[in-house]
C-alpha cells in the first residue's frame, strides 16, 4: 500500500514589515495650477513610481517656507516634502557673461501664474493633502512686490487624497 | 501657436538605469527644434545628461537615475523675444510657446508649462523632475514646475540649479535680492527657514548640519561686519570647511550658509557637502538593492 507521504510544509519566513522609511512603490502625481496668490487643485493621478523619502514630519510648525504634508485620518502629518516656493512673486535672473562681476539676481515679478506638480506616497493611510506657504511680510523694511516671506508657514490648500 | 505648430514624437531613454518604476526619472524635452533639428537636440540632451552624471554627488549615484529625451518638433526654431524687453522682435512659432521677456524681465524665459507636463505625464509617468531645453543661443530661463533652459553659456549649470531647488528643496545661498547695495534685506528677521541648507540658528549644538562641523571650525565661520552690504571678505578657512557663513536667503546678516560658496549660490560653483548630502539622501532609495 502506497502512503502519501505527509509532508509537512516548512513554515515560510515572515515576511519582514517594510521599515517605515522605505518609500512605497505607489504614488500620486498631484497637479497644482497657481495665479498671484491663489492655488488650486488640477488632478490626482495615480502611478507606480518611488517617492524621494519624507522631510522631518515634526518640528517644523514655526519654520517659514513652502511644503506639502500628507495627513492621515487623524491630522498626523505622515510625510512632508519641502519645497522652493513654486508661487512666488519674483524670478531668478541669471548673469550675463559680458557682465564682469554680475551674480545671479531676483526680479520682481507679480503677475506670475502656472502650474506645479507634487508627488506624494499612495497609502491606505494618507487621507488628505496641505499645502502651507509664508506669505510675503508687508510690514518689513522692504513691503510691496519685493517684499519676502519672514513668517511660519500657514496653509493655504487642504483637500482628500483620491481613494 | 501652440500645438499646431509642431508634433510629439515620443521619448527616448539616454541613459538606462533600470525600470522607471524603482529608478529617479529625469526628462528633457525640446522646445524650439524644427523637425529637421532632432538630431541637434539629441545631442543637447545628451550634453544635459553627461553634464549632469559629471556633477557631484549625482557622479556617484549614476544606479539611481534614468534620464529620457521627450522628442517634440516646432515649426520654427528659438523662442518669441519681444521688443519691449530689448528683444529682437522674434516670434517663432513653437509648440509649447516659450517666450522671453515673461513679466517684462528680460531673461525671464517661460513656456506653457501647463502643456510641457501634459505631454511628459503621457511620455514618461514616472517623471520625477523636468527640463525644457529651448533651442536658442539667447540667456534665459526659468525655474518651477518646469526649469527651462537655453544653449547659452551655463545654461545647464543653470538648469542643475534649478534642480537643487524643484527636486530638492534647496534654498538660495546668495546674500542680496538684486544687488549687494540694495536696502531693505539687511537682516533676516524672520522664523527659521524650513529648507535644509540655510539657518538662522548659529548654535553649534543644534543647527541644522551639526554632525558635519569639526569641532576646530569657528561657528559663526564668517561674520558681516556691514550688515547694510553683502560681506566683502574672502573665505579665512580652507575651501571645502562646513561651518555658519553668514549672508543667505536674499539677506545679508542674521542667517547662515553651510559653505562659503556653493551652486545654490554661484551657479558654475560645485554643490556644497549639505546640499549633496540632502541630495544622496533623497535619492538613496532609488539606488538598486
Amino acid at each position: 500500500m502506497h502512503h502519501a507521504r505527509k509532508s509537512k510544509k516548512k513554515a515560510k519566513p515572515k515576511k519582514k514589515p517594510a521599515k517605515s522609511s522605505s518609500p512605497p512603490a505607489k504614488a500620486l502625481r498631484l497637479t497644482f495650477s497657481y495665479d498671484g496668490d491663489k492655488v488650486k487643485l488640477i488632478s490626482q493621478q495615480r502611478t507606480e513610481m518611488i517617492v524621494p523619502p519624507s522631510d522631518p514630519v515634526t518640528g517644523f510648525r514655526q519654520q517659514k517656507g513652502f511644503w506639502a504634508e500628507v495627513k492621515s485620518e487623524s491630522d498626523k502629518t505622515l510625510y512632508r516634502q519641502v519645497m522652493h516656493n513654486p508661487t512666488r512673486n519674483d524670478a531668478e535672473v541669471f548673469p550675463d557673461p559680458d557682465t564682469p562681476g554680475a551674480g545671479i539676481s531676483r526680479e520682481p515679478a507679480p503677475q506670475r501664474k502656472g502650474v506645479f506638480v507634487v508627488v506624494v506616497p499612495d497609502t491606505e493611510k494618507g487621507n488628505e493633502v496641505t499645502l502651507s506657504r509664508s506669505a510675503p511680510d508687508e510690514t518689513g523694511p522692504e513691503s510691496g512686490i519685493r517684499a519676502l516671506a519672514s513668517k511660519p508657514a500657514t496653509e493655504i490648500l487642504r483637500f482628500k487624497l483620491k481613494k | 501657436m501652440g500645438t499646431s505648430d509642431g508634433q510629439v514624437l515620443g521619448s527616448t531613454k539616454i541613459v538606462d538605469a533600470g525600470p522607471a518604476t524603482a529608478r529617479w526619472n529625469v526628462v528633457i524635452t525640446s522646445e524650439g527644434y524644427r523637425s529637421d533639428e532632432m538630431a541637434l537636440f539629441a545631442a543637447d540632451a545628451q550634453q544635459f545628461a553627461d553634464t549632469l552624471l559629471r556633477t557631484a554627488p549625482f557622479d556617484r549615484l549614476k544606479a539611481a537615475i534614468n534620464i529620457f529625451r521627450v522628442d517634440v518638433t516646432s515649426t520654427d526654431s528659438g523662442a518669441k523675444d519681444p521688443k519691449k524687453c530689448g528683444g529682437t522682435g522674434a516670434k517663432p512659432r513653437t509648440y509649447f510657446d516659450a517666450s522671453y521677456c515673461t513679466n517684462g524681465i528680460r531673461r525671464l524665459l517661460v513656456a506653457k508649462n501647463s502643456r510641457v507636463i501634459k505631454v511628459i505625464n503621457k511620455q514618461v509617468p514616472q517623471w520625477h523632475v523636468a527640463f525644457l531645453s529651448v533651442n536658442s543661443q539667447i540667456g534665459g530661463g526659468s525655474g518651477g514646475g518646469v526649469a527651462t533652459f537655453t544653449k547659452f553659456f551655463a545654461g545647464i549649470d543653470v538648469a542643475i540649479h534649478e534642480m537643487g531647488h524643484t527636486a530638492f528643496g534647496l534654498a538660495d545661498e546668495y546674500e542680496y535680492y538684486s544687488n549687494c547695495f540694495e536696502s531693505g534685506h539687511n537682516k533676516h528677521s524672520g522664523s527659521e527657514p524650513s529648507q535644509p541648507n540655510i539657518t538662522t540658528n548659529k548654535n553649534r549644538d543644534t543647527t541644522k548640519w551639526r554632525n558635519l562641523i569639526q569641532a576646530t571650525t569657528p561657528v559663526p565661520t564668517t561674520k558681516n561686519a556691514d550688515c547694510n552690504k553683502c560681506d566683502p571678505q574672502p573665505s579665512p578657512v580652507a575651501v571645502g570647511t562646513i561651518g555658519l557663513f553668514e549672508g543667505a536667503d536674499y539677506y545679508h546678516c542674521n542667517v547662515y550658509r553651510p559653505e562659503f560658496d556653493c551652486r545654490m549660490r554661484t551657479v558654475t560653483q560645485p554643490f556644497c557637502a549639505v546640499c549633496q548630502q540632502v541630495i544622496v539622501k533623497k535619492l538613496t532609495p532609488f539606488l538598486p538593492t
